[in-house]
This record gives C-alpha cells, sequence and structure tokens, in this order.
C-alpha cells in the first residue's frame, strides 16, 4: 500500500485546484479599463511589435468589410511572464497575418488585452492565461 | 490548458514519494515560487490580498489609515484611474522591499557563503546582502531602498531573517499598503526538502499596525536546475515613456466601492 506524505497531499489539492480553476487571471496594471464581459476575435496585419516593460504591445491593422483600416494597439504582460507563455521578441515582424481574440477597452478607442494570437500556424496564449510549463526552462 | 498543467502536476505525484532530504542548513540554488506566478501579487500581498474581505482588512492604527489614504494604487479595492495613480514603481523608482517579495517575487538566486546569504531577484536585476555572521540589527539605521538585513539558522532547515533600516517611499506591496520606517520584517526561509522552500514573510510596524500580520504565509518555492539563467526584467524609464505613449489613452474608471 503507497502511504502519502504530507506534501503528496498537499500537491494533490494543488492538482484538483488546477482542475477546478475557471482560468487564472492575471494584471500586473488594473485591469478595470477593460470590458472583461466582452471579447473579440479579428483578423489582423502587424505593424509593430513592442518587447517591453510594464507591458509588451502589439500594434496592428485591422480592415473592415467596407476596406476602412483601423489601427489598433493592445497589450499582453511584460517580456518574462511572456517568455513563461512561449512568447519571444522575434516571434511577430510588420506584415505578419494573424488572428488575435482580444478583451476591448471600455472607452471605444482601439485598444485591448490579448487572449491569444495566431501566428505562423501556431497559437500562443496571452494575459490572463496561465503560463506553458517549462516553457521558459529551455 | 488547467488540464494539462493538472496531468502534469499529478503525473510530478509520483516524484514527491521520493523526495531527496534537505542538506542541512543550506539555501543554495535558484528557487521559483511553485505555480510559475504564485509571487507576482497583483491585488496585493499573496495572503493577506486586497479584496475587500473583512478577514484580509489589515489592523491599521490611525496613523497607518491616514499614510494609506495618500497611496493611490492601480490595484485593488482603491484602485484608479491609471492618471491617476501614484505607484513609486510606474516611474521606475525602486520597489524596494518587502515590496520586492510581496509584488515581485520571480526566480531568485541564492548564495549563500559562511558570512552572508545573498539573494538575486529577476526583477530589476535587484540583490540583498543578508549578514549571518552574528552581528545585529543597527539601532539607528539609515533608511535604504531594500533596507538592512540579518539572519540566523533557528534549526538546521530553517533561516530566519530581520530586516530593518526600510525607505517608507516604498510600498509594502502593489495595493498600496504603506510602512514606516520603523517597520521590521520577518522572513523565514524553511527548506522542507532538496528541491522544495517555504517563505514567510511577517509585517511588523507598530507605527502603522496595530499588531504584526503575516503577508506570506508558507509559499511554496521549487528548485531549478543548476543552469538556469535569471530572465533580465528592468524598469527602463525610456520603455515606460514608449508605452504610456502608445497605449496610455485607456480612459477613466470609478473606485470600487
Amino acid at each position: 500500500m503507497v502511504k502519502l506524505g504530507r506534501h503528496t497531499v498537499k500537491t494533490a489539492i494543488i492538482c484538483l485546484a488546477f482542475l477546478a480553476a475557471p482560468g487564472a487571471l492575471f494584471a500586473h496594471h488594473g485591469s478595470a479599463v477593460y470590458d472583461t464581459g466582452k471579447t473579440m476575435t479579428t483578423k489582423a496585419t502587424v505593424t509593430d511589435w513592442l518587447w517591453a516593460n510594464p507591458h509588451c504591445l502589439l500594434e496592428f491593422d485591422v480592415k473592415d468589410d467596407k476596406g476602412n483600416v483601423v489601427h489598433w494597439t493592445a497589450e499582453v504582460s511584460n517580456p518574462p511572464d511572456m517568455i513563461a507563455r512561449g512568447w519571444s521578441r522575434k516571434m511577430f515582424k510588420a506584415g505578419d497575418e494573424v488572428n488575435i481574440t482580444m478583451v476591448p477597452g471600455k472607452n471605444g478607442q482601439p485598444i485591448g488585452r490579448i487572449s491569444s494570437v495566431e501566428v505562423g500556424g501556431k497559437t500562443y496564449t496571452g494575459m490572463g492565461a496561465p503560463p506553458v510549463p517549462g516553457a521558459d526552462k529551455k | 490548458m488547467l488540464k494539462v498543467l493538472a496531468v502534469t502536476c499529478l503525473i510530478s505525484l509520483v516524484g514527491l514519494a521520493q523526495k531527496a532530504p534537505a542538506p542541512k542548513r543550506d539555501l543554495n540554488g535558484t528557487w521559483e515560487p511553485l505555480r510559475g506566478l504564485d509571487g507576482v501579487q497583483p491585488s496585493g500581498a499573496r495572503d493577506m490580498p486586497a479584496d475587500g474581505k473583512p478577514e484580509h482588512e489589515l489592523p491599521y492604527t490611525p496613523y497607518g489609515q491616514e499614510m494609506f489614504k495618500k497611496n493611490h494604487p492601480s490595484n485593488g479595492p482603491t484602485e484608479v484611474s491609471p492618471g491617476e495613480e501614484n505607484d513609486p514603481g510606474h516611474s521606475c523608482d525602486p520597489h524596494g522591499f518587502p515590496r520586492e517579495n510581496l509584488f515581485e517575487l520571480r526566480a531568485t538566486q541564492l548564495i549563500q557563503n559562511p558570512s552572508q546569504l545573498v539573494m538575486l531577484y529577476t526583477y530589476g536585476r535587484n540583490y540583498r546582502v543578508i549578514w549571518s555572521d552574528g552581528r545585529e540589527l543597527p539601532k539607528d539605521p539609515d533608511p535604504h531602498w531594500f533596507g538592512y538585513s540579518v539572519g540566523k539558522w533557528k534549526d538546521d532547515y530553517t533561516f530566519v531573517v530581520e530586516t530593518n533600516g526600510t525607505d517608507s517611499r516604498t510600498w509594502l506591496d502593489n495595493a498600496g499598503r504603506p510602512h514606516s520606517e520603523d517597520l521590521i520584517v520577518e522572513e523565514q526561509f524553511h527548506r522542507v526538502d532538496k528541491d522544495t522552500m517555504e517563505l514567510t514573510t511577517i509585517i511588523n510596524d507598530p507605527k502603522v499596525y496595530s499588531k504584526p500580520w503575516v503577508a506570506q504565509n508558507k509559499l511554496p518555492m521549487h528548485l531549478l536546475p543548476p543552469n538556469f539563467t535569471l530572465v533580465e526584467m528592468m524598469c527602463s524609464p525610456s520603455e515606460l515613456n514608449e508605452y504610456n505613449k502608445r497605449h496610455g489613452n485607456l480612459g477613466t474608471i470609478t473606485p470600487k466601492k
């Protein structure tokens, strides 16, 4: 019979918490400026990628059905947090076609917080998602 | 994603049954909170968050309450708009101690010699020197961003550190909890086994709080591989300006009641 130690039991509890959690919410700055009840997904063309503290910023153009282009700026967390999710300084370049899912700002301006982005056939989780185990240990 | 984490976690249970024992009086190595972001606490100290719950109300003295009212954080129940906050860290002032532990505790390298424990933090590439040569805390220290620290072994697996001489311009945590220059912080580094350590941080500042309170209670940290390299994470004024220029128009918010 296997005897479970105190720490084994603690870890089991943490594992169950992972299963039960609706999704870890993380924000360096306040999240109150975002309309967290909304999510939007759009195709976009990258114009710039700022890999910086306190948060990284992706700038991109979105074209509507009539051909009008709107320029957006959306953030994720800081570089170490994004490295832990598999992101990197070189993952975007101007002209990249991407699919972005984000939470828009409350004030109606073209700003957002990225939940996930698909680029080069790979999907990366943004803010509000837990880190990818081992992504920063390579 | 959560299910993947859960499966990974459950697999690790098998390994737990075979944990190697902790070496005696040895904290050397690079340690990281067990869950990667458990040491990053935007809403205040991990075990006393500013979430409005009665059990997390801090025991402010009248003087402490007045100090707290002057701090306008961008997180927690007293959160204000980006243009109205006065978080010293957001102008790249040092977070100082104990905020380094209570807000941005990431992978941290501990280097031990016979008279010191040196801590190399990820955030800001900051370091602390904790004297373990038997000296006492200074009686009337000049304030410093990271204070003055001394430590000693309580037993073979628990190293207890006391820090005074901190700078009252710093906040205790990301929720704007204040402190005075009378603050004494106690940290307990308890090595559970070869790969696991628990960190407890206790705040004792009679001028601001009517009784000591536990800000981190046995935060679990795990030992990273010996070849792990700390990631650079700096507050750069030019990067901050660029961020604010590009993404500063976030509108205003109504403080939570």
